[in-house]
């Protein structure tokens, strides 16, 4: 050990690199594979020399070698998933081969002998916390453009919302609940060690009213590409990655080169997607009548000497704006898509030097018009083993380039609508386009709160682009056998672009001043650097094993903007703001900084005690000075009671620094709000725009874990069982300051929030028989979480309802005693005879009679649903039957509650007074609320949201084509269904829906991060069926 | 194993070492401003006091205080007109009266005028912070007029809360509720402390700053209305059904009824001042020169720095953008005015055309658009109902919504009708309330006026004439114990409330400052 103080440090370590003599005796093992039921061999089984990094692959045939083995005996390892591992001495003799024959019994997949934990890896039986591994190949089927669309129904606790049905859009992933109010709940990714900044890479756009969802940053990363994820779930686990872990984390690995000769492989599908489901809209005959009937109703009326005013039913001037056409609007905005895909990698490499190589290209339409994602990506990876070994350098560089189209479609909506909006209120009398004296152009009302929603989505051109490079390098060297040094440098730079025109050929465009151009760039950089010494020793039956090390994080952004309104011509579009008549423009930039010092050990005795220590010392530049660092630590046991039991119990603390840059500090900003026009002219101005908080510190999170692991009947059956607690205090919220202050709100550290559940995950060889097998596996999670204290506040309103007459109506609130996503409003008792909507009420007044009004008043609201699901759950089967593989995913989630936005402002008759269609259940057959009612935000558009969904059935088929066997080792071909039918008793379009806003930066209650549940003209999700070949050579 | 750890962590360290201030997580924000790094020119002193005068532009909103002191009286309505406009029952609660501390309307535009002027007040105190310690050459005179503003500021505050916290500087922290009378006080003590410093008037290229006018203009408008302004609700003294009178209540420099005819003297007196040829020069885009206008909320025809009372009281399709249908007149109060009185113009009513092309417009189910006085269900109004404020006409250089027109919050016409009220209230001078009257009226009655005697009702009246739509309406009810009367709309007995003369602080406010221990009374 004594020498370890001339190489203080990795980087003197690598420099001071002195040649060590090379043993040349060296031998060769080779050996077959088979499986025991079905007595074929086994391909892609891992063969590897334990204590060494020496390994390979079996081949199609379950054959395998390895040469250049040091002469001696060695511990050969043969390990596959599904299959139970094996190990034996193998004794080499220089310049000969050994034979080795090894027969695998098939098992539960979830037992992988080896977990990824965070700066490491560890034995499957060592684990103390909770971990769940999601293997990429069975979750990498149908269409999925983001992984995260693979951990969906297979990591217990992992509740995964995609926003809507758009291509590439952003999800909400709660790990366990999510841990903060405003602040992000978005787990850590961490792409092969590095842990990624997960902020928006495309400017969001200028929206109108507001701007659609972000899609997803990670996008960039190519399924195919990816071999494992693990989901890091507890805080025992978790306390590695400190500040930024109390989300829980998502480690991802990806494919690497391997030694068992160069392969080629070939992956591709396509896919025609449909909406799953669309709109009830009032049909255009149905529209009709209804419209006639009700200017009969008002005939009538003031043929019976009402005022006009005040009669019943339409004006007949209603009749006028019934046009002759038949139009589905709905069906006109929607399309069957086809996507298509393509992955081409080729790998290999010999015993020292390995590579992998791949590319990916992706066309994604959208269900809905104008409207599409396409990725060009490509992954480099190379690794080389110098130095009997002891120096390993491995690199890897991944670019794409994301293209995407957006459609004008408001999350939350506004007075101007976008393409879903309009497509539901339109009136279904009119055509599409029309031709008159000018040529043929789409039909516009003229009205300037409705807009052909064709028109809107083919004429706006909104573009987006990213194009992001991930880069890291590492290197590692063995000061000696037991302890290794490493070094790994990453980089990660994204330049993003958004482009819009909203042309004055579109009523928009002209509200907008005759044209509007808009043109953004978002350049992110984050630099990485990570230094860790690795140790680890084994005496007897105790075990020991440490990490320590150094990370460095820095953050850079930089944003630039212009926008040009009035054009004389559309025929620049977004291309020439010059053209324009008036031009504004705007930039910012942010950065931070991370710096962590971490440490973990793990110690083992007799292979059945367990435990594990963390201890991670975190700074961060976002904190108030004096309040940027603290200490994570992280305390977890393992006990093995029997071979087949399990129990683990752990204790940690997370942060959660999710929140932007100098919110600590009083800034200045100028702008329009600070900008005054004495002497007529705008005179330039500041203020400041923060109240700064001296005192601001991390979120933290404590969290509890008791887990159970099993193994039963040779570990045909596995599982886990867990409970936790998770508790996060001093939960960073925009609060009121007490007035004066320089802005409303200032964030603080206030309130509490306490999650607790049950989690169990169950995987099962059911079936293994000679040609045919059968696997099954369940997730179940039934998390609660309650809020249990926000500082001096009684609730803070969140969920704002969108729509026309909704202005400062909200849906939710974060009260105390309540988990998050309570939804809280007036409780709807019905329809009286009048056609006005019934409410509860308390006290007796001249409007609350009998203990109903017509008008429900604040302090009659209750409590009205809850956005939480009782339980989660997630059930996949895949079937073998020799050439042939059956396999299904079905998810659910019961006892959760829905809001149903769409409905409450689009169920309203009311709109015909404006010549706008409705939802068909708002027809007087079907629903007695009056025409004149307005829409009244209650407990009547609170709907449950429990649904089965078969997420998904993959029939796969092994070719056995003569001619191909010759030089392909593999050729399968396969059919897929997505979202092939959902079982649920609710009204809208798709139960599972997610957060109004994804911002990250934007940490105002208001903006949704702590609402959930609510669906406002969700983009259609899709009904996929996709067909696919994969080919290795 | 100890020899490990120490040798990891050296490792660790050693590395960090060559790394260049691993450990250095200062924050230095490139494209914001902290105070450290600002306040180093004249020029930067000046940017940040247009930081405290941008502020009023608030003050003139929908959700603020202008729409508070409009829509909460007998003078305007937001009808709910189908699907637009119910906006969870705000702007009926508002006008009912029914608001409480937790109310959504209370929740939204109290909160709004809290958070508005408050802000008002924080900009001027960081300002007046700053400058304190300043060698800035102008420090003086942007100190000057910050305090004026501030004064403003809490002038607003204290007409709708009464008491509330006082802060003179920049750090925010929980203060206690002061009396009304306190905060009368400190306003009536900075306005007079800053009056020598003040500017008689700007030149053209700084028009629309503090002056020595706006401070009278101020303390004239808080003098009439001293019988309110230094008194805590109803329990503390207030008539909400009778005349609140001026008189006897002692201000600086004596009785606060002669102490308004004073200011208000100083105004009309002026060289500087003078009531504009017609009514309407007050109200156009080009209003920066009227000299009626003593202190106004600047707007300009650019984005974000513009008036847009079109939007609020226009139909969809008589303005491009579209307008919002929403503010309309109450038929009673627009009965109120006398057919002659070429003040009535201001309002729209029968057949409408589009104001910037004059070509008639449709409703939006394409009938002809035709402005009816009567609301026959206000919460179940068509397009058309109500008639509509349209007195501050179009900017023809309009930047989309924003109109250059400035909101003048003190107009002199206003200082003839204090001047005549305070004569009638006990206060002395050589001239009538009756010619002062007249005076303000001899341009709305071109062809001859025929009042022949001035009464305490007929200058309320008056004032409804003259001040419509110009957010001052609530005080004046308040003022002559007509607030809580019920009239067109509301008849709920909530409405007449005699706490309603003075507005809930918000409850979130009161939440997050311990040191405010009770609401106003009746909330």
């Amino acid at each position: 050990m004594r020498h370890l103080s001339r190489h203080v440090g990795p980087i003197l370590a690598f420099l001071s690199f002195i040649a060590t003599p090379l043993v040349a005796q060296t031998g060769t093992i080779r050996g077959t594979v088979t499986d025991s039921v079905t007595g074929q061999g086994l391909a892609g089984v891992s063969v590897q020399i334990i204590g060494t990094t020496h390994t390979t692959a079996t081949g199609g045939d379950g054959n395998f070698a390895l040469a250049d083995v040091p002469a001696g005996t060695v511990t050969l390892k043969v390990s596959r998933i599904g299959y139970g591992p094996l190990q034996r001495s193998v004794t080499v003799t220089a310049g000969a081969s050994a034979d080795e024959k090894f027969v695998m019994s098939p098992q539960a997949s979830i037992l992988e002998p080896v977990v990824v934990t965070g700066y490491g890896s560890q034995r499957r039986e060592a684990i103390t916390g909770s971990v769940s591994t999601i293997e990429a190949s069975q979750a990498n089927v149908g269409v999925k453009t983001n992984f995260t669309q693979m951990i969906q129904g297979r990591a217990a606790g992992v509740d995964i919302v995609q926003n809507n049905g758009e291509p590439g859009s952003g999800a909400q992933i709660l790990i366990r609940g999510g841990s903060s109010i405003s602040n992000t709940n978005e787990p850590l990714y961490v792409i092969d060690g590095v842990p990624i900044v997960n902020d928006n890479t495309q400017p969001g756009g200028q929206g109108l009213g507001s701007p659609s969802l972000n899609r997803s940053p990670l996008n960039m990363l190519n399924p195919g590409d990816i071999a494992s994820m693990t989901v890091l779930k507890d805080a025992s686990a978790t306390a590695i990655y400190g500040s930024r872990a109390s989300n829980g984390v998502v480690l991802i690995e990806t494919k690497h080169g391997s030694t068992g000769g160069s392969t080629i492989e070939y992956d591709g599908y396509v896919a025609a997607s449909s909406p799953a489901k669309k709109l009830d809209l009032v049909s255009p005959s149905a529209y009709r009548s209804f419209i006639q009937d009700q200017v009969a109703i008002f005939n009538a009326d003031t043929a019976s000497g009402t005022p006009p005013s005040s009669a019943a039913g339409l004006d007949p001037i209603h009749l006028t704006r019934l046009g002759s056409a038949n139009t589905d609007w709905y069906s006109a905005v929607t399309r069957t898509a086809m996507t298509h895909n393509h992955n081409l990698s080729f790998a290999g490499g010999t015993e020292d030097t390995r590579y992998r190589a791949s590319l990916n290209y992706m066309m994604q339409p959208g269900v809905a018009i104008s409207n599409d994602l396409e990725r060009i990506q490509g992954t480099l990876t190379a690794s080389h083993h110098a130095f009997e070994n002891r120096v390993r350098l491995a690199a890897t560089v991944t670019t794409s380039r994301e293209n995407d189209k957006y459609i004008t479609y408001e999350n939350t909506g506004g007075f101007e609508g976008g393409v879903f909006m309009n497509a539901t209120i339109f009136n279904p009398t009119q055509p599409i386009d029309i031709t008159d004296s000018t040529g043929t152009h789409y039909y516009e009302t003229g009205s300037t709160s409705v807009r052909n929603p064709v028109a809107l989505a083919n004429q706006i051109q909104n573009v987006g682009n990213t194009t992001r490079t991930l880069g890291q390098v590492n290197g590692e060297y063995d000061l000696n056998p037991s302890l290794t040094a490493k070094i790994t440098l990453g980089i990660d730079h994204s330049d993003g672009a958004r482009q819009t025109y909203i042309p004055k050929a579109n009523p928009l465009g002209v509200a907008l001043g005759n044209g509007q151009a808009t043109q953004e760039e978002l350049a992110n950089t984050t630099r990485t650097i990570q230094t860790l010494l690795t140790y680890q020793h084994q005496s007897g039956d105790k075990s020991f094993d440490a990490v320590g090390g150094y990370e460095y994080t820095q953050f850079g952004s930089n944003l630039v903007g212009a926008q040009g309104v009035g054009f004389f011509t559309d025929a620049f579009g977004y291309n020439n703001l010059a053209a324009a008549a008036s031009r504004t423009d705007w930039s910012s930039t942010r950065d931070w900084k991370l710096a962590s010092f971490l440490s973990r050990v793990n110690f083992g005795y007799q292979d059945k005690y367990f435990i594990t220590g963390i201890l991670r010392y975190d700074g961060s530049s976002r904190f108030a000075a004096g309040h940027q660092w603290a200490l994570f630590p992280g305390l977890s046991a393992s006990y093995k009671i029997n071979p087949d039991f399990k129990v683990r119990a752990g204790w940690g603390r997370q942060g959660n620094p999710g929140i932007p840059p100098y919110q600590s500090l009083v800034t200045f900003n100028p702008g329009t709000g600070s900008t005054y026009p004495w002497g007529d002219v705008p005179q330039s101005g500041v203020s400041a725009n923060s109240n700064g908080n001296p005192d601001l510190k991390w979120e933290q999170t404590d969290q509890f874990n008791l887990g159970l692991d099993f193994g039963l009947w040779s570990n045909r059956l596995a599982g886990t069982a867990e409970y936790y607690v998770k508790n996060t205090s001093g939960l960073l919220e925009y609060v009121q300051s007490a007035a004066p202050s320089n802005v409303s709100e200032t964030l603080q550290n206030v309130g509490k929030l306490k999650n607790t559940g049950f989690e169990l995950t169950l995987d099962a060889l059911a079936k293994s028989t000679p040609g045919f097998t059968w696997r099954a596996g369940l997730t179940f999670a039934a998390p609660t979480s309650e809020v249990q204290t926000l500082g001096g506040a009684s609730f803070i309103r969140s969920g704002r309802v969108s729509g026309q007459g909704q202005s400062d109506q909200w849906a939710q609130r974060i009260m105390p005693g309540q988990p998050l996503g309570t939804f809280f409003g007036p409780v709807f008792l019905g329809v009286d005879s009048a056609g006005k909507q019934l409410f509860r009420c308390g006290t007796a007044s001249a409007t609350c009679v009998n203990s109903q009004t017509t008008a429900p008043a604040p302090e009659d609201y209750a409590v009205i649903g809850n956005a939480n699901p009782d339980f989660t759950f997630g059930l996949r089967s895949s079937m073998t039957w020799s050439k042939i593989d059956v396999s299904f995913l079905i998810r659910g989630s019961v006892g959760g509650d829905v809001f149903n936005n769409t409905a409450l402002v689009y169920s309203t008759k009311g709109n015909a007074l404006q010549d706008k269609n409705f939802l068909a259940s708002a027809l007087p057959q079907n629903d007695a609320t009056g025409l004149h009612e307005p829409a009244i935000f209650s407990s009547r558009w609170v709907e449950s949201a429990s649904y089965v969904r078969l997420q998904n059935l993959t029939v796969t088929y092994t070719l056995d084509i003569p001619a191909l066997a010759r030089t392909a080792r593999n050729v399968q071909l396969y059919a897929s269904v997505d979202n092939l039918f959902t079982i649920t008793g609710y009204s809208g379009l798709d139960p599972e829906v997610s957060n109004l806003s994804t911002d990250p930066n934007n940490l105002s209650p208001d903006a949704g991060l702590a609402a959930r549940g609510i669906d406002y003209l969700s983009y259609p999700r899709a009904r996929t069926v996709t067909g696919g070949l994969r080919l290795s050579f | 194993m100890k020899r490990i750890s120490v040798a990891v962590s050296a490792g660790a360290m050693a590395l960090c070492m060559q790394l260049v201030a691993c450990t250095d997580l200062t924050e230095n924000p490139k494209s914001l401003i902290t105070p450290s790094t600002y306040f180093n020119t004249p020029g930067e002193a000046l940017a940040a006091l247009a930081g405290v005068y941008a502020q009023l532009r608030g003050t003139a909103g929908e959700g603020d205080y202008w729409g508070i002191s409009e829509v909460s009286t007998d003078e305007m309505v937001v009808p709910t007109r189908g699907q637009d406009w119910y906006d969870n029952g705000t702007w009926m609660e508002l006008h009912h009266q029914s608001w409480s501390a937790t109310s959504p309307g209370t929740l939204s535009f109290m909160n709004n005028a809290w958070n508005t002027a408050f802000q008002g007040v924080a900009r001027a105190n960081v300002l007046i912070d700053a400058m304190a310690g300043s060698s800035l050459p102008n420090a003086a005179e942007v100190t000057t007029e910050a305090r004026g503003l501030r004064a403003f500021y809490y002038y607003v505050l204290m007409d709708l809360f009464g008491g509330v916290p006082l802060a003179t500087t920049s750090e925010i922290k929980p203060r206690p509720r002061e009396t009304r009378d306190s905060i009368f006080k400190f306003i009536e003590s900075e306005l007079l402390a800053i009056y020598p410093d003040l500017p008689a008037t700007w030149d053209a290229a700084n028009n629309g700053r503090f002056t020595k006018g706006a401070a009278d203009a101020i303390l004239a408008n808080m003098y009439i209305n001293a019988g309110i302004f230094t008194k805590d609700g109803v329990p503390g003294g207030i008539n909400a059904t009778a005349y609140n009178s001026c008189a006897g209540i002692a201000v600086s420099g004596g009785d606060a009824c002669q102490q308004a005819v004073v200011h208000a003297d100083a105004l009309i007196s002026s060289p500087n001042y003078a009531l504009s040829a017609t009514y309407g020069a007050n109200f156009t885009a080009a209003n920066n020169t009227s000299k009626e206008n003593i202190f106004a909320v600047k707007f300009a025809a650019a984005t974000d720095l513009g008036f847009v009372m079109l939007q609020r009281t226009l139909h969809y399709n008589q303005f491009n953008p579209s307008p919002w249908n929403g503010f309309a007149t109450l038929a009673s109060a627009y009965a109120k005015f006398d057919s002659l009185d070429q003040r009535r113009k201001v309002f729209l009513v029968g057949p409408q055309v589009n104001v910037e092309t004059n070509q008639p417009v449709t409703d939006r189910a394409g009938a002809p658009l035709v402005f009816t006085t009567s609301i026959a269900n206000v919460n179940a109004a068509t397009e058309g109902e109500g008639a509509r404020i349209y007195k501050w006409p179009a900017d023809p250089s309009h930047v989309a919504q924003n109109n250059g027109n400035d909101f003048a919050w003190f107009r002199l016409s206003e200082m003839y009708l204090i001047k005549a009220e305070a004569i009638l209230d006990g206060a002395t001078s050589a001239q009538t309330p009756l010619a002062l009257v007249k005076a303000v009226r001899a341009r709305a009655f071109p062809g001859g006026d025929t009042l022949s005697a001035v009464t305490l009702p007929v200058i309320l009246r008056e004032r409804l004439f003259e001040f419509a739509a110009e957010g001052k309406r609530r005080q004046d009810l308040i003022r002559f114990g007509a607030y809580t009367q019920p009239w067109e709309f509301k008849t709920n007995p909530e409405g007449q409330d005699p706490k309603r003369v003075l507005m809930p602080i918000p409850q979130g406010q009161i939440d997050v400052n311990p040191l405010i221990t009770a609401n106003n009374p009746g909330y």
